[in-house]
């Protein structure tokens, strides 16, 4: 098939992954303090950072050419500048293309300014004239491909077209880069990411905003870098529960949404807020932010959030979905946000419908665990939907082909009845506070026509009762989940990442509903307010509850929380008789982080101290409220 | 950034093209070769892919950038030195026979699925992309996009040809049906309504009234008025996808056209009836493209994951070719007296 595959991990940064653990990921959870004092928080981040530099240093053996992370490693540690020069020349003889070797580079050529032999520079700059770059057809490539290019016309000015791959000047390449990267800041501020909330890809913007703000020469840009940081890791602050990401995610895969913890989001909440631990080989990419992690600062707003909540909070965001080529009336259409949080445990959603065609997690209730690793602390329902069309609908390919290359790049669930990520236009979901409709009305003839329910290993008390309810406790949450229709077991089979072949028994269960018209309700409560769960259960019991599947599901259910959730499969979800106003949504909307639409705006708010990040002035407003 | 790269054809193969090609050929032939070998965006590109040439021997030599993603390419029918790529970066562009590119858009079009040049205007050069047309009237220094006409959704554009009887008369193959500008894509109106994407179109080398059209589930159709109307072809199955179609520019009888499942079908008839050539090929039949060689009649199928495979006799018997685990994109056929 063509070069047009959805993209991915990184397969070339992957190749360069050493296989053995590192010593936050080995050692003890860290206890749940918060740091008050602004400089030791400071300390203890540049000496995660260090430990990741360090590591991927002591991987080198003398004697041979060094990978990607070592020579970066090496060239923050600042030694053995002959190695990493040979180094850097080795790899310039076998480039990669595309955005996810080219920053990479960017980084060696950034840190190497002063240190590379001018035979090493030279021959990164002839990679760049010689060597053809794909531009990739995704929102984080072109972040990573259009910050490369700007940052390497800004540290090569003033050089003629024909030293460049692109065929254009120094100068125009940056006008171009600078153009979509403002584009793109400009878009994500008004109406929201399209790959919001990423498990793995937060890396892949993360990387690129943290260079900008870290290299470009222009102040301007420089700023924006540093802005977009805070707007990233505001978000990531707000949707984690002691450094675990919770609730929908539009670009995530097997792993990340059965075993929360482990996921580069929880890389960079260790780095940034130092209270989880990062996964193994931090995260693969995140050597790459590390070597430049000295120059952003967390803001103390963000770290706040993040460690210290006083309250349970709703949260409501505006994103946007995946740009749709064909058979469909919107290019983007926007998607509407719900996180609930709490002390113990996150519910979260978006309103279903497809999102992204390939890694999208709908919605789930995540419970904290005292340590993640291992834990498979998260339940969810969703329908398995494969299809050609959907998949030309977001990419320029032709039907047949892209569903079994999926198998061989990086997706190789994405075509099985039994898989446990993925959006379909059959679902559709409502949530109020800690409860979840989603109702499911699958076309006849649709490739599995089923629901899946995943049942994790570490819920404990699994009952099955008579009332039709399933019962259970996952960690210190009690669960009841309501399918709507018949279902039996199965064995959950996982494919651990992108890239495994290999399929694993874990433990965990799928509820399967093999019926068209169907429905899942879920109901959670922290445990402190029952005394046992079978009391937790007789309350569930005792709510009013009402629904049908034909002709289309409807479901009526007045919730734990003394609400009224009206729900029809096909028209706008009913709350205390009050139809939801999604034209309402704001693109933030919560105690912490509030924003307009449209705005560019975003107010950053914990306790007493604010940050204004407003894009229309590239300022940065910080001030401490009265109390 | 030139490369240049031949590939060397099956030994028995090689003997037979070189004795079908002893005169002079009276075209350039090109094809556009994906060799995927497992590449995914960032990766080693371990294979070459691109714009190859077939040259008098029967080999086939690359020609410019290595790149897995161009869909199409176009020529300037003055100057076959000056070549437009339609690629995943949007359209490159080289002047000097593919020593050097230009990338000639920004970052607003992006995967170009198909390109032509106007003939009869050789500085106009037309772009289908995913969210629809643009055109350049000076050899893609600058792009406009030329919509109007085009419906707001349900522009994808697959595939564009330019009327070689008249200029600025332009067929486009999209989503939602084929639409026909008269006026250099000033304005557009559609012609063939479909409910899924318009895979090909293709006007015939000996009557240029005679276009043929193949879709994704609507099956094969043809015109004899120069595309203002079409008429569904009975004999071409609409239950497969139809990938691309190719006129024989020896032959006005002979049509061969390609899809997934769908094998090799042929027309020995001008179209009227219709012959699975697929015996031969290896299952399953996968046929990306098919096309035919303008100075020896050869036919050329891409199989998905197989080589190219040729057939001297119209897809009755066929051989396996050069270009392992590819997919060809798109074959031209450029006369040589164009030049």
């Amino acid at each position: 098939m063509k070069i047009t595959i959805p993209v991915l991990c990184a397969l070339f940064a992957a190749s360069l992954l050493p296989a053995t653990g590192q010593p936050s990921f080995e050692g003890p959870m860290p206890d749940r303090h918060v740091v008050t004092d602004a400089n030791v928080r400071r300390q203890d981040y540049n000496r995660r950072a260090d430990e990741v530099v360090n590591w991927y240093a002591a991987q080198a053996k003398p004697g041979q050419d060094l990978g990607v992370g070592q020579i970066l490693a090496k060239l923050v540690r600042h030694e053995d500048e002959p190695q990493v020069s040979q180094s850097v020349i080795a790899l310039m003889k076998d480039p990669g293309t595309g955005p996810f070797w080219m920053f990479p580079v960017v980084g060696i050529s950034m840190l190497g300014q002063d240190q590379l032999s001018p035979a090493a520079k030279k021959a990164i700059r002839d990679m760049w004239r010689t060597t053809y770059q794909v531009r990739g057809d995704t929102e984080n490539h072109w972040l990573m491909y259009y910050t490369s290019l700007y940052l390497i016309a800004e540290q090569n000015p003033n050089e003629p077209a024909n030293t460049w791959y692109t065929g254009k000047s120094s100068a125009e390449n940056l006008a171009e880069a600078r153009s979509y990267l403002i584009s793109w800041m400009d878009l994500t501020t008004t109406v929201g990411q399209g790959e919001f909330t990423p498990t793995g890809y937060i890396a892949e913007y993360s990387i690129p905003l943290l260079y900008l703000a870290t290299w470009a020469k222009d102040p301007a840009m420089r700023q924006r870098g540093q802005m977009m940081l805070d707007w990233l890791y505001a978000e990531l602050a707000e949707n984690t529960l002691n450094g675990v990401l919770h609730g929908p995610n539009s670009r995530t895969d097997e792993r990340e949404v059965v075993e929360r913890g482990n996921t580069a989001a929880s890389f960079y909440c260790w780095l940034l807020f130092g209270n989880t631990v990062p996964p193994q080989a931090y995260g693969g990419f995140g050597i790459y932010f590390a070597v430049a992690a000295k120059n952003y600062h967390v803001p103390d707003v963000i770290y706040h959030i993040a460690v210290e909540r006083d309250r349970d909070y709703t949260q409501h965001d505006l994103k946007r979905t995946r740009r749709r080529w064909r058979y469909s009336d919107q290019l983007s259409p926007p998607v509407y946000r719900t996180n609930y949080t709490r002390k113990d445990y996150a519910v979260g959603s978006i309103q279903g419908g497809l999102i992204d065609p390939i890694q999208t997690h709908v919605w789930d209730v995540t419970w904290d665990v005292p340590d993640p690793r291992g834990v498979h602390n998260t339940i969810f329902s969703l329908q398995p939907y494969s299809a050609n069309r959907s998949m030309q609908m977001y990419f320029s390919a032709y039907p047949e082909l892209m569903i079994p290359n999926l198998a061989v790049e990086g997706k190789p669930s994405y075509d099985l009845s039994t898989k446990v990520i993925g959006s379909s236009p059959y679902e559709q979901v409502f949530q109020d506070h800690d409860t979840v409709i989603a109702l499911y009305n699958i076309a006849p003839g649709t490739r599995f026509p089923q629901v899946n329910g995943f049942f994790s290993k570490d819920l404990q008390n699994v009952t099955e009762d008579k009332s039709g309810w399933i019962f259970a406790q996952g960690g210190k949450t009690y669960l009841a989940y309501r399918p709507l229709a018949g279902y039996h077991w199965e064995k959950y089979q996982h494919r651990d990442g992108g890239w495994a072949k290999e399929v694993k028994d874990l433990g965990d269960k799928l509820l399967i509903s093999p019926h068209l018209q169907n429905g899942t309700i879920v109901q959670a409560a922290d445990e402190s307010e029952f005394k046992t769960l079978a009391e937790f259960a007789a309350a569930i019991r005792a709510l009013p509850l009402e629904f049908k599947l034909a002709p289309e599901p409807t479901v009526k259910f007045t919730t734990l929380r003394g609400h009224q959730m009206a729900f029809t499969y096909g028209q706008t979800p009913v709350l205390d008789g009050k139809p939801v106003d999604y034209a309402d949504w704001k693109l933030f909307q919560s105690p912490y982080l509030n924003a307009e639409k449209g705005s560019k705006r975003l107010t950053i708010t914990h306790g007493e101290l604010e940050r204004v990040l407003d894009f229309n002035t590239l300022t940065i407003t910080d001030r401490v409220r009265e109390p | 950034m030139k490369t240049k790269h031949k590939l060397r054809w099956l030994a028995g193969w090689a003997l037979l093209t070189s004795a079908a090609l002893a005169a002079a050929p009276a075209y350039d032939f090109y094809l556009c070769a994906s060799v995927n070998k497992g590449y995914v965006t960032g990766s080693k590109i371990t294979t070459v892919s691109g714009l190859f040439q077939r040259e008098a021997d029967g080999t086939w030599h690359h020609i410019g950038y290595n790149d897995m993603s161009i869909a199409a390419a176009a020529f300037d029918p003055r100057d076959h030195n000056v070549i437009y790529t339609a690629a995943l970066n949007g359209c490159w562009r080289t002047l000097d026979g593919g020593k050097t590119w230009r990338q000639t858009n920004d970052w607003t079009i992006t995967e170009g699925r198909d390109i032509a040049v106007d003939p009869h205007a050789p500085d106009h050069v037309y772009l289908a992309l995913p969210d629809g047309v643009a055109v350049s009237q000076d050899r893609a220094e600058t792009w406009t996009r030329r919509e109007n006409g085009l419906p707001e959704r349900g522009k994808y554009t697959q595939t564009i040809r330019v009327d070689r009887s008249q200029a600025g008369r332009v067929l486009a193959g999209c989503e939602t049906g084929i639409y026909l500008t008269e006026n250099g894509a000033e304005s557009w109106r559609r012609v063939l309504p479909t409910t899924d994407t318009v895979d090909d179109i293709q006007q015939s080398y000996h009557d240029p009234k005679t276009w043929i059209a193949v879709t994704q589930s609507a099956g094969a159709w043809m015109s004899h008025d120069g595309g203002a109307t079409w008429a569904k072809l009975d004999g071409v199955p609409s239950e497969h996808t139809l990938y691309n179609v190719t006129f024989d520019p020896r032959n006005p009888q002979r049509i061969a056209l390609g899809g997934w499942d769908a094998g090799v079908l042929t027309s020995e008839d001008g179209g009227k009836t219709w012959a699975n050539r697929t015996a031969g090929l290896p299952a399953p039949h996968h046929v990306w493209r098919v096309g035919i060689d303008p100075d020896n009649g050869l036919l050329y199928a891409s199989l998905t994951k197989q080589t190219l495979f040729t057939s001297a006799d119209f897809g009755r018997t066929w051989k396996a070719g050069p270009f392992e685990d590819s997919a060809i994109n798109n074959f031209i056929s450029l006369p040589r007296a164009e030049k």
